[in-house]
Order: structure tokens, then sequence, then C-alpha cells
């Protein structure tokens, strides 16, 4: 037998009360002389023997009762291992965990996995008794308490569980098992009980079996584990990516998007539409032929952006399973005009260089809205930043300090400063201005290129060439126009020379040359601005750069990616979402409208030497608004699905049997299964009932047969002294 | 008070004190007076002058002192011994019943100081007063005398009682009406503990013969009150069966019961022009015998007109 409240087992010593009463009131009867003998009721008469023996009685049934209720108040309960005679209840305090992930949001036609889970969260909850502790909790990125230790009542749960929604977010599976011992530990019940429902995906599940054994095996000890799986087809496609390859944001342009979709199932998919609209309007759509299970295609979605602002772009696929992950979002600012200063420091090859990449077009080609001039460097302090969106600092020997200072602030305020190495760069001073550019404004010391200049590389080889660029590009915007290039073209590019340098800790590297780790192109965001630093010249004395369609295609790249803002960068789902200011802003409060039209008030918070509202857990998926207020117009920012979720392929019945066999835990994928698992999991019973029962009749019993044995004595006494009263006449 | 009190073991001084100068007075002397018939029964006897008393209409004028008169213009009548002196006899029960004590005094030590109270009191107003110890019989006799020496072989007497089982007090009171041939204050201490009416009869009996009779219905709290709870065996005095009991259950009965004996008593003794007074042994003694005495004045001169 277990106690669930074993210190309550003391208050069985309250049986030492009617004992010490006993003894100290102990039947002895008291003697008097006594010389009114004749006035005294002769038939109330009791022997010394009877109240003995009805004392003794007594005391038993009170001491009794006073043990019973001790019993009762500690809440006994046996197992059935226990060959218990008690009778009692099967009661149990039940954790039920629902996986409200957005796979669980797959269709098969008829209902959805998450559907499909409620109805078994319904079987459930019809074993639970009332008032027994129940607890709900929503698995997901973050796990979120929906009831905890709630006394269980039908129709209030059920009401509870009618309202609950599969979230955006992808299962964080690792932190599952700890979540729920926390959540068993915190139930105070003789038998526990705790119901995973879930999709059990293979991607989640599989890789982590070893350790979800041991770890689900920990938490059989603090409570029976079930898991429950709602399985579904494996049938999805979703949306993967949809990012700027190429283009200025300027109005009046037409950027090219590419959107990537991923069948996750195991059938080909045929005939796949996506859509691509800008602010709600469909301006594009492609088809994607066959997509092989497994596989990725790509379609190229040309936005043509007629508006200044931001503007909302969106992919989409139709007439999925699962549509959640079927769109895929981000934000373009689309500039009026975009203005780039080349400051050269070069006999002027740099700046023409640049001036050609960037412009891409034939001579005389004028467009008002996107300005390209080169500056020798010795006339740069004389000119205004205001109009400029790009500075790039072409082979430039070094700067002043006040020059340094100007272009941090330049950055910080979201624009671009672009840098070139070359022979006239003086590595010590840039090194000097480039620690000390912040300091004047008392910020932590970010500086202001991303990386430390250590020395000149000499890559050139017996005959003179150099090293080409490294294929192996990560997924940065920066790169994405040459992932496209031909390997044999891209290895046109050679570097002859370039600097040796140590990044920083906030520095990307994004381009190396090839054979080694030295960068050749390395960014670092600096405010709400970045810089993209080149190890190498821009113009043909360290490399062959400008000759190869490598160099437009990366500068025109790096200006759209140094004209973008913060926000165009789209999140997933659980991501935190920020809103930056370089000057105190007037409220201390910004505001995030949520798809779903909430609206969330965050204070705004000084964070090295800006100020920053932060919406932690984007939880939605959709555009969310950030306002600096609540009057202020808002920017967009895109929030997706982490499409890891969307492989919706569930672990097999037999291998998560396999997986979990001998640890206790049980698999139930019918109904009939889990009622017979809940029958034979629940094997104690709580007798307290039973034993407060009892020792309430014991009490009761107490009380009747103490009134009631004197009560007969008199009666029959009574009837005996009128049978002699009769008897006398 | 001018009299040497003689060392004895029930007389009290401080009692005695507080008792001060009350009287005992026999109910026919008091009748007497009223009426103005003033004529002692007993002819021939001791015509000593005793003290004054202030003229009341009736008295003869021939016993008015002028001489009294002449020094306070108030009319005052001469008293001799022969209209107030009376025998006083203090029956006690020295049954076994009498023995009962809740508290430190037993009923019969209480009597005995009771009595030894009143015999000195009825000596210091130069009565007479005899004692009777009883209980199955009469134990022990005193005949009446008016002398201060008496109260010792009262106390003697007093002293010595031991009490024993009594079968009826009936008895005894006729056996004490057939020994006192004057007509005298017969003072009954006693609990009473018999049959009422048997008790009525015997009182009956004393007041047949021209006796005046005061009954002191000696008891203790406890016979009274019954505060018994829990379980008691009573054993009874008399040698009555024990009985054990739930005291609680049969206190509203016996309340009852007793209570009911003591109004026929009273009643009783009322109807037979018996003075009946209820002692409480809790209570000082000094107290109850000015109540007592006080009350029997004020009962015997309320009948004035």
């Amino acid at each position: 037998m277990t106690f669930l409240n074993p210190l309550l087992l003391l208050a069985g010593l309250g049986v030492a009360l009617p004992i010490l009463a006993h003894l100290l009131n102990r039947y002895r009867v008291q003697h008097t002389p006594w010389a009114a003998m004749q006035f005294l009721n002769r038939s109330v008469r009791v022997r010394s023997r009877q109240l003995r023996l009805r004392d003794l009685l007594l005391l038993l049934l009170r001491c009794s009762a006073v043990l019973l209720l001790a019993l009762a108040l500690s809440r006994p309960a046996t197992n059935d291992s226990d060959g218990s005679w008690l009778p009692g209840e099967r009661r149990a305090g039940v954790v039920i965990a629902l996986d409200a992930s957005f796979s669980m949001q797959h269709s098969d036609g008829q209902s959805t996995r998450f559907e499909r889970a409620l109805e078994q969260i319904d079987v459930i909850s019809a074993r639970i008794h009332t008032g027994d502790p129940v607890t709900l909790v929503l698995l997901g990125g973050e796990h979120r308490v929906v009831i905890r230790n709630m006394a269980y009542e039908s129709e209030k749960f059920h009401d509870i569980l009618q309202k609950q929604r599969v979230s955006a977010e992808s299962l964080d599976l690792d932190s599952v098992p700890k979540r729920l011992h926390e959540l068993a530990e915190d139930m105070i019940a003789h038998q526990k009980e705790i119901y995973i429902v879930s999709d059990i995906q293979s991607h989640d599940w599989q890789p982590r079996s070893e350790r979800l054994r041991e770890t689900l095996q920990e938490l059989d000890g603090a409570a029976s584990v079930f898991l429950v799986p709602v399985s579904g087809s494996e049938d999805n496609l979703a949306v993967t990516d949809l990012s700027l390859v190429s283009g200025t944001l300027r109005k009046g342009t037409v950027a090219r998007y590419r959107a990537t979709v991923r069948n996750y199932g195991t059938n080909p998919v045929s005939d796949v539409e996506v859509q691509c609209r800008v602010d709600g309007v469909q301006i594009d759509s492609k088809r994607i032929s066959l997509v092989h299970p497994g596989a990725s295609e790509t379609v190229s979605l040309f936005v043509p952006f007629h508006n200044a602002g931001a503007t909302r772009i969106t992919a989409e696929v139709t007439g999925d399973s699962l549509p959640t992950d079927n769109v895929r979002r981000v934000v373009a600012v689309v500039r009026d005009r975009v203005s780039v200063l080349c400051v050269d420091g070069s006999s002027g090859d740099a700046g023409r260089l640049i001036i050609s990449a960037l412009l891409a077009r034939n001579e005389g080609a004028e467009d008002k809205d996107y300005i390209v001039r080169s500056v020798p460097w010795l006339a740069f302090p004389g000119e205004d930043l205001e109009y400029v969106d790009v500075v790039v600092m072409a082979n430039v020997p070094e700067i002043t300090p006040v020059q340094a200072q100007q272009l941090s602030r330049f950055v910080r305020k979201g624009n671009g400063l672009v840098w070139f190495a070359g022979d006239q760069v003086k590595i010590a001073e840039w090194n000097k201005r480039s620690e000390s550019a912040n300091e004047a404004d008392g910020a932590v010391a970010t500086p202001l290129l991303p990386a430390v200049i250590e020395q000149v590389v000499d890559n050139s080889d017996a005959i003179g060439a150099g090293k080409p660029l490294d294929p192996n590009m990560p997924d940065h915007l920066l790169c994405r126009p040459l992932q496209s290039l031909p390997a044999d073209l891209l290895s046109e590019t050679r570097f002859v020379k370039h600097l040796k340098v140590q990044p920083a800790a906030t520095s990307v590297t994004v381009l190396n040359v090839a054979g080694s780790e030295s960068p050749i192109l390395i960014e670092h965001s600096l405010g709400r601005g970045h810089v993209v630093m080149f190890t190498t010249s821009a113009d043909a004395t360290w490399n062959n750069m400008a000759l190869t369609p490598v160099f437009p295609m990366l500068m025109q790249q790096v200006v759209t990616y140094l004209v973008g803002r913060e926000f165009e960068q789209p999140r997933v789902v659980g991501d935190s979402l920020s809103l930056s200011y370089t000057e105190q802003p007037n409220a201390s409060d910004a505001v995030f409208d949520t798809p779903s039209k909430n609206t969330i008030d965050v204070p705004v918070r000084e964070y090295r030497s800006q100020y920053v509202a932060m919406l932690e857990n984007a939880q939605e998926a959709g555009f969310y608004v950030a306002r600096v207020s609540v009057q202020a117009p808002g920017v967009p920012i895109a929030v997706n699905v982490d499409t890891r979720e969307s492989d919706v392929a569930c672990l097999p019945e037999t291998e998560l049997r396999t997986v979990f066999d001998d640890t206790g835990i049980t698999i139930v994928t019918t109904e009939t299964e889990l009622l017979s698992a809940i029958e034979a999991e629940r094997t104690g019973q709580s007798s307290w009932r039973f034993f407060m029962l009892l020792g309430l009749t014991f009490l009761i019993a107490e009380s009747l047969f103490a009134d009631r044995l004197l009560s007969k004595q008199l009666s029959r006494s009574q009837s005996t002294e009128s049978t002699e009263v009769r008897q006398d006449v | 008070m001018s009299e040497h009190l003689p060392q004895t073991n029930y007389l009290d001084p401080e009692v005695l004190q507080r008792l001060g100068g009350l009287e005992l007075v026999a109910r026919e002397i008091v009748e007497g007076l009223r009426v103005g018939t003033h004529r002692s029964p007993l002819r021939g006897f001791s015509t000593e002058f005793a003290h004054h008393r202030q003229y009341v209409p009736g008295d003869a004028i021939r016993t008015i002192d002028w001489r009294v008169y002449g020094r306070t213009d108030r009319y005052y009548t001469k008293l001799y011994e022969a209209e107030t002196n009376f025998d006083c006899y203090i029956l006690i029960d020295a049954s076994s019943s009498m023995n009962y004590a809740s508290g430190k005094v037993s009923k019969l030590e209480y009597a005995k100081y009771l009595a030894a109270s009143l015999a000195y009191l009825v000596l210091r107003q130069r009565d007479s007063v005899g004692l009777s110890i009883f209980d199955s019989e009469v134990r022990a006799y005193l005949p009446p005398r008016s002398s201060m020496g008496i109260i010792m072989e009262i106390d003697r007497l007093l002293r010595d009682v031991k009490p024993t089982p009594r079968t009826s007090i009936a008895k005894q009171l006729h056996d004490i009406a057939l020994m006192i041939k004057r007509r005298s204050l017969v003072v009954l201490i006693s609990d009473l503990f018999s049959d009422v009416d048997d008790i009525l009869a015997g009182l009956d009996h004393l007041r047949f013969n021209g006796h005046d009779v005061v009954v002191l219905h000696t008891l203790d709290t406890h016979e009274l009150e019954f505060p018994f709870k829990g379980a008691w065996c009573f054993e009874g005095l008399e040698e009555e069966e024990p009985l054990t009991t739930q005291a609680e259950r049969i206190r509203e009965e016996y309340l009852t019961n007793f209570n009911e004996y003591m109004e026929a008593l009273r009643a009783g003794c009322v109807s037979s022009q018996i003075d009946y007074t209820t002692v409480n042994t809790a209570l000082p003694l000094d107290d109850v015998l000015s109540e007592f005495v006080v009350k029997r004045q004020a009962m015997l001169n309320g009948g004035r007109g």
C-alpha cells in the first residue's frame, strides 16, 4: 500500500486520545456513602462488569474511527499486484501532451492529425475521474501549459480542449521529456499517467530514438507513459525558400526571386503551380511539371516594383495536404532611388570599374534613380553623405579619425559601406581607424571593418596565375547570383593577391579563396547597416574579377544587400523580431501587429548605443508589422514556418515499438488498445473513500451505541419495575 | 458576653458572639403575651422577677412597674420567671444517615454544634434545656435544667455520640413524646430520612401533647443538590443495598423525589404549627441560627394584630 500524504498518517497518533481518556476516566466506579438512598432510582443500575465491557467496546470503536480517518486522510492506494481485497477507485493524475506543431495540421482528406489526436484525448479523458488532477500541455517550439493540475470536470475540460489550435511552430522534441517530467512531479496523485499524443515524425524521433528511449524510460519512473501516435500519409509539398536572386530593389525595376518547392512525400507530384503575389496581388505564376519525392525544384519569379516602400512578396502552392508550409514570404523595401558614392584611392581605375559593374549598361544611358559617382579619395571630406546609400572605399590609403566616425555613423543609420583593398592601403592606419571609429560615441567598440588586416598574401603560382574562388559558398544573399554561374566561369576569376585578415567575432565570411580559409569577401552588420569588405582590389592589380561576370553580379548584389533593411530578412516562427532605433524614440513602447491582427506592446531598451524593441518568439507565420509607436506607419516583417517540420513522414509503428521495447512505455494506436492499456496500467486503487466511510460509520456507531445502550437499560429496568408494582398490587 | 464560656467541644465563641442577644422564644409564651393572658400554665411556680417589657394593651395593670414609669414616663410591665421560663428539649438524631459528609463536617457534627449553641442560647436566657440523643432507640437523655453546668454534660454526651443504624424515627418521637411530661419547646435536629407520614405522626404526637415543636431539617448540600456525575456507587449508610448507577441519569428524578418529600414535610409541619427550617450544613452555623431565631421571632410576632 502506498500513501499520497504519508505525513498525515501521524494523525493516527490521535488514537492516543481516546485511549488516554479511557485510562484517565477509566470506568472505576466512584464510591460514596449516601444517606438519601430512598430517593435514588434503583432501576438505573449498571453493573461494573457491564460498564467495563461497554467502555471497552466504545474505546474500540473510537480508536478504530480515529485510525480509519487518519488512514483515509493519508490517501492510501494499493496495487492489483498486492492482491488487495480493499475496495477502491482506479484513479490517476493525468498529463496530456498534445503535439500542436504545424505538421499536425496535415490532413488525409477526412480529418487532420490534430482532429484525430483530439479524438484520442476524448477516449483518455473518459477514463479520468471527476476531481482527479489533469494537466494539458501543447507541444511545439515552446510547450504551452493550457491546464495545470486542474480538478477534472468533463464539460470544462472539453470546452478548453476544443479551443486549442495547431500552431505554426515546429516541435522541439529534445525538451519534451524534461518538461513532462516537471509537470508530472508537480502533480499530486498516487498514480500518474502521461499521454504523448503526436504524429511521431521520423525526422524528429528517428535520429533521437536512443536518447528518447532513455529519457522517456526515466520519465516512466515518475508516471506511466503512453505514446499515442496519430499518423497520416507522408505526402506534402512545401515552399521552402523564396529569396532575392538578383536585381536592385528600386522603383521601376524588376527583381528576380527564386522559389523552391520540395516534395516531402513518397509520391511524385506533377503540375505544381507556384503563384507569386505582391501585396496580395498575383503578379507571376510558374509551373513545375514534376517534383520527385524527396526532391526540390526551383522556379524564378520576376517581381516588378512599381512603387517604392515595403512590399510583401509571397510564393505559394495550393491544393496540398498541409497548407501551413505552402507559402513563403519575404519583404522587399523598394527604394525611390539608390545613390552610390565611390571613393577612389587608386588612379581612377577602381572607380571606373565599379561604376561599370554597378550600372552595367551601355555608356550614355542614364537612370536618374540610380546614381553612381566616383570621387578621388582626397575629395571625400567634401562630400555630403546625406543622400548617399552606399559608399565604396576602393584602395583608399587612409582616413582621418573624423572620417572614420562619420562613416561609422553613416553605416549605423542603415546605409552600406564597401571596402576594397589595394596597393595604397595603409594597413596599420586602417586598423587603427577601424578600431576607434565608435569610441567617441561611447559605444561598445564594434570595429568599422569586419576584420583586422594583417598582411598581403601572394597567391600567384609559377605561371603567375592566382587562386580561384572556393566554389563552396554559403547560402548568403551575396553569393546567390554566383551560385547560378557555371563552375568553369566561376573559376575564371583569379586572385593573385589578397589581404590576410583576422575576421571579427561579428563577421560573416561570404567568399573564400579556393584551397584556403582566407576570405575574399567578408561582411558584418554595424548598427542598422552593413559593411562589406573585399580583401582584394577592385581594379585588376590584384585579380581579374572585373574582367569576369563575377564582378558586376557581385557588385549589384552587394548594393542590393546594403540598401536592404534588417526587417527585409525573413524570420522563422520562434525567432525574435526586433526594431532598432539610432536615437531614443519618443514612445517607450514599440508596437507589433501579428498576422492574426493582435497587437503586442514591446518596451524599447537601450543596447550598445542603440535602442531596440524586441518581440521574442514570434509564434505565428505571416507578416508582422512593427511600429515605433501606435500612430507611426509600420514596417512589415515576414515570418515563415520552419520547413524541417514539413517532413511529415511518421515513424512506422513497428519501428516505434522496437525503439521502446522493454522500456515500460506503452504504445497505443487504436481506441481499443488505448482503453485496454489504461485498464492494464491503472492498477492502483485509491481507497481513501472506503476508509473515510468506514471511519465515519464507526463514529456514528459509537455515538448511537453509547446512547442506545443506556436507553435500553433504562427502558428495560423501567418495565421490570412496573411489572413489580403490578405484582405488588 | 458577660458569662464565662466553659471549655467545650461544641461551643464556638465566635458563633455565640455573632448570635448576640438573640433569644429563643417559645410559641406559647409569645401567644400568651400577645393576648395578654399572661398566665403561666404552671401555677405555683416561682415568681422571681425576670425583666421588664414595654406595656401593651391587655397587660394586667398590677404588673406595671410604677417606679420605672416615674423615672421614664413610660409604662413597663414586669415579667417573672414563671411567665417566661420554658423547658427546651433538644432532640438529636444520631442515626447512621446523619454521619454523611460531603465536606469536612458531617450532618451529625453540625447537629452537635447546632445543639450546643441552641442549648447555650436557652441557658443564657435562663430557660431550661435538656437533651435527647436517639437512633434506633433513645441513647442518651438529659432532663432539662437551667444551670449553665448542664452545658458540660451536654457537651460530653454530644462528644460520645456514635452514629448507628436506625429503623424508624417516628418510633423515637413517640417515645420521646411519652417521656416529656411538661409542655416544652422541642427542637428536633435530624435529616428525617424516613417515611414522611411516620415522621409527621410522630411530630403530631408531640404537638398533641402541647409541645412547641421546631424541626431543624439538617441536610448536606450534596443531598440538596445532587451534583454527582459519572458512575457512582452509592452505599447506603443505613445498611441499604448499594446502588451503582449513572449519576446524571438519575439526578432529575432524585431532585424531584427529594423536593416532593421536603415539600410534604414542610406542608405537614406548617399544618401542625410546627416550625420547620431546612439547615444546609454548608452554611455557617451562626448564619443559620440567627436566621432561624429571627425568622421564628418574626413569625411568632407576625400574628400580633
